[in-house]
C-alpha cells in the first residue's frame, strides 16, 4: 500500500534548483533510503514532505490526503500521520525518557494535560511504556535522556514517533551523529518496525553501506533528479560511482 | 621549506576614518558630560576634613544590643523577607509575559508587541518610583516595598527569561510541533522545560538584586533596614548608620554566596 506519493516535486532556493521535478511513493512495510551526494537534494526531498520547507511544485501525499489542498487543524492532523527521527535527535534531555516518548502522542492530549506531564493520562503512559519496551529500551524509563548515550536517545526517539501511532516514519539523517555500533543497532530496528509494524519508513543516509545492509528499497538522487529507484540487488557499485561521481571528482 | 609569501591587508581608509570620529565624538560626549554633572573633584579636597569627620563620629560602631543591634537585625530580615517576597511573587507575571514576549512561544505578532511594550514599561520605571506611588496608595511599610519589587521585577525578569527562550535550542520545539503540538504544548513541553537552569539562575539573580533594591527602598519609607539608616542619618547618630551598614554587608555577603552556591549546584 502507498503511504507516501510524491509527483513532480520541484523547488529553488535564491534561483538555483534544488529538486527539479522528483517522483516516488513510500510503500507500507518496507524501508527506503535516499541515497546521494551532497548538495543531491535528498534532505531538501524530506524537508518538503515533513513540512519544514515550502516546495514550489508539485503534490505531496500523505496516506491518500494532498497536504497542499489542506489548512489549519485538518494539515496538522495530515501532516501529524508522518513521524520524524531528526539527524539531532531533538529530546527535552532534562525530561524522563517516558514523558519524552509520551509527548509523541500529543494530538491526544487534551486540557490540563498540556501543561505539565505530571497530568499523563494512565493510557498514555502504559502506551509510551510499550513503544520504549519495543525499542528495548523499557530499563531507562525513568532517567532523564540528557543521561543516556546518543544510540539510546535515538531510540528513545523512534519509541517517541511510535508512540505518534504514525503509519509513517520519516528520518533525516538519524544515525550520522552515531557510532557505528550504535548506527548498525538502530538502522536494523527502523527495518524491522518497518517489517513488523507495517511501517512505510524512509530514511536520508549518508553511508551507502548502511543502506545495502538494512534497506529494502533506494532512491537516488543526483543534481535535483532521481537517478535511481530501485531494490538493494540493482544498487551496483556502477550506480554508486555515478550517484556519489561529483565528490569524486572533486577529491 | 617555502612558505607562500604573507598576504598584506589592503589600507582600509575609510575604516582609520570611522575609528577616528568615534573617538571625536566620544571625547565631546565626555566633555559635555563633565560639565553637566558639575565634576570638580577639587570640591573633593576641600571637602575631605568634613569627611573625616563624619567617619569619626561612626567610629567604633554604636552596638549596643537592646536599641541598635537588635532592631537592626530585625529590620534587615524585614529588607531580605522584601527581596523574597518581591521575588517570588512576580513569578506567575513574569512567566506569563515570558512566554508572549517570546518570539519562540508567542501566539501572535500583536500579543509579541504588546506584551513587550507591557514588560518595557515595567522595567523603564524605577523601583523607587513604584514604592513611592505604592507609599501613597497603602502606606509606609514594607507593604508598598513588596509591590513596588514585584512591579518592576516582573518586568526585567519577564525581559531575561523571553530572552533565555528565544536562545534556546529550537529542535525539541519543532519536534512537538510535528507531533501535532499546540503552540501552548509546545511551551510547557519543550520551550521551558529546556531552559529551566537558565530560569533558576536568573531568578537567584534577580533575589539578589532585589533583596540590595529593597534596602533602597527603606529609604523612601519602604520599610526595612534601608529606613533605620535614614533615621540614624538624620539623628546625626552615624555610630548606628555604620552598626546597620555592617548588619546589611553581612546579610549580603551570604545571600550572593548562598545563590552562587545553588547556582553552581545547578550547573
Amino acid at each position: 500500500m502507498t503511504a507516501v506519493e510524491v509527483v513532480g516535486l520541484t523547488k529553488a532556493y535564491a534561483g538555483t534548483t534544488v529538486l527539479d521535478g522528483v517522483d516516488f511513493t513510500v510503500r507500507a512495510g518496507e524501508l527506503l533510503a535516499f541515497l546521494g551526494a551532497n548538495g543531491s537534494g535528498k534532505s531538501t526531498t524530506l524537508k518538503c514532505v515533513i513540512g519544514l520547507a515550502r516546495p514550489d511544485a508539485g503534490t505531496i501525499r500523505i496516506q491518500g490526503k494532498d497536504l497542499g489542498a489542506l489548512q489549519g487543524r485538518a494539515l496538522i492532523h495530515a501532516r501529524s500521520q508522518a513521524a520524524m527521527v531528526f539527524q539531532k535527535i531533538h529530546l527535552v534531555p532534562r525530561r524522563t525518557a517516558l514523558d519524552n516518548v509520551c509527548s509523541g502522542g500529543i494530538l491526544r492530549v487534551h486540557g490540563l494535560a498540556s501543561v505539565s506531564p505530571a497530568f499523563f493520562a494512565k493510557e498514555l503512559k502504559q502506551e509510551a511504556m510499550a513503544c520504549l519496551d519495543r525499542v528495548g529500551l523499557a530499563h531507562v524509563a525513568l532517567e532523564r535522556t540528557g543521561r543516556l548515550s546518543g544510540g539510546q536517545q535515538q531510540r528513545v526517539a523512534i519509541a517517541r514517533a511510535l508512540c505518534q501511532r504514525a503509519p509513517v516514519v520519516l528520518a533525516d539523517e538519524p544515525v550520522s551523529a552515531l557510532d557505528p555500533h550504535a548506527a548498525e543497532q538502530v538502522m536494523a530496528l527502523l527495518a524491522e518496525l518497518a517489517h513488523t509494524e507495517n511501517l512505510a519508513v524512509a530514511a536520508v543516509l549518508h553511508q551507502p553501506d548502511l543502506a545495502i545492509r538494512h534497506a529494502d528499497r533506494a532512491i537516488g538522487l543526483l543534481k535535483g533528479q532521481i537517478a535511481f529507484d530501485g531494490g538493494m540487488a540493482a544498487l551496483t557499485d556502477d550506480v554508486l560511482d555515478t550517484l556519489y561521481a561529483p565528490d569524486r571528482v572533486a577529491a | 621549506m617555502s612558505s607562500p609569501a604573507l598576504p598584506r591587508a589592503p589600507r582600509q581608509w575609510t575604516r582609520r576614518g570611522t575609528i577616528a570620529a568615534a573617538v571625536v565624538i566620544c571625547v565631546v560626549l565626555h566633555v559635555i558630560a563633565f560639565e553637566s554633572t558639575e565634576f570638580k573633584p577639587a570640591l573633593l579636597v576641600d571637602g575631605a576634613q568634613g569627611m573625616g569627620r563624619f567617619l569619626a563620629e561612626a567610629f567604633p560602631p554604636d552596638l549596643n544590643w537592646e536599641k541598635v543591634l537588635k532592631p537592626s537585625l530585625e529590620a534587615t530580615l524585614v529588607t531580605l523577607w522584601i527581596g523574597l517576597l518581591g521575588t517570588t511573587l512576580s513569578i506567575p507575571t513574569a512567566l506569563l509575559l515570558a512566554a508572549l514576549a517570546s518570539e519562540t512561544t508567542s501566539p501572535h505578532p500583536v500579543v509579541y508587541q504588546a506584551a513587550r511594550a507591557v514588560l518595557s514599561f515595567f522595567r523603564a520605571v524605577p523601583d523607587v518610583v513604584f514604592a513611592l506611588i505604592f507609599v501613597t496608595a497603602v502606606g509606609l511599610g514594607p507593604f508598598a516595598g513588596v509591590l513596588a519589587l514585584i512591579c518592576h521585577n516582573t518586568g526585567v525578569m519577564g525581559k531575561l527569561w523571553a530572552e533565555a527562550m528565544e536562545e534556546s535550542d529550537q529542535g525539541p520545539v519543532q519536534a512537538l510541533a510535528s507531533a501535532g503540538a499546540s503552540k501552548l504544548q509546545q511551551t510547557f513541553h519543550a520551550s521551558i522545560p529546556l531552559v529551566v537552569p537558565q530560569f533558576v539562575g536568573l531568578l537567584l539573580y534577580r533575589f539578589d538584586v532585589n533583596v540590595r533594591s529593597s534596602l533602597v527602598l527603606g529609604l523612601v519609607g519602604a520599610g526595612g533596614v534601608g529606613l533605620l539608616i535614614n533615621q540614624a542619618i538624620k539623628s546625626f547618630q552615624f555610630d548606628q548608620m555604620l552598626t546597620h551598614i555592617i548588619v546589611v554587608l553581612v546579610l549580603i555577603v551570604v545571600v550572593d554566596q548562598a545563590s552562587a552556591l545553588i547556582r553552581r549546584r545547578l550547573a
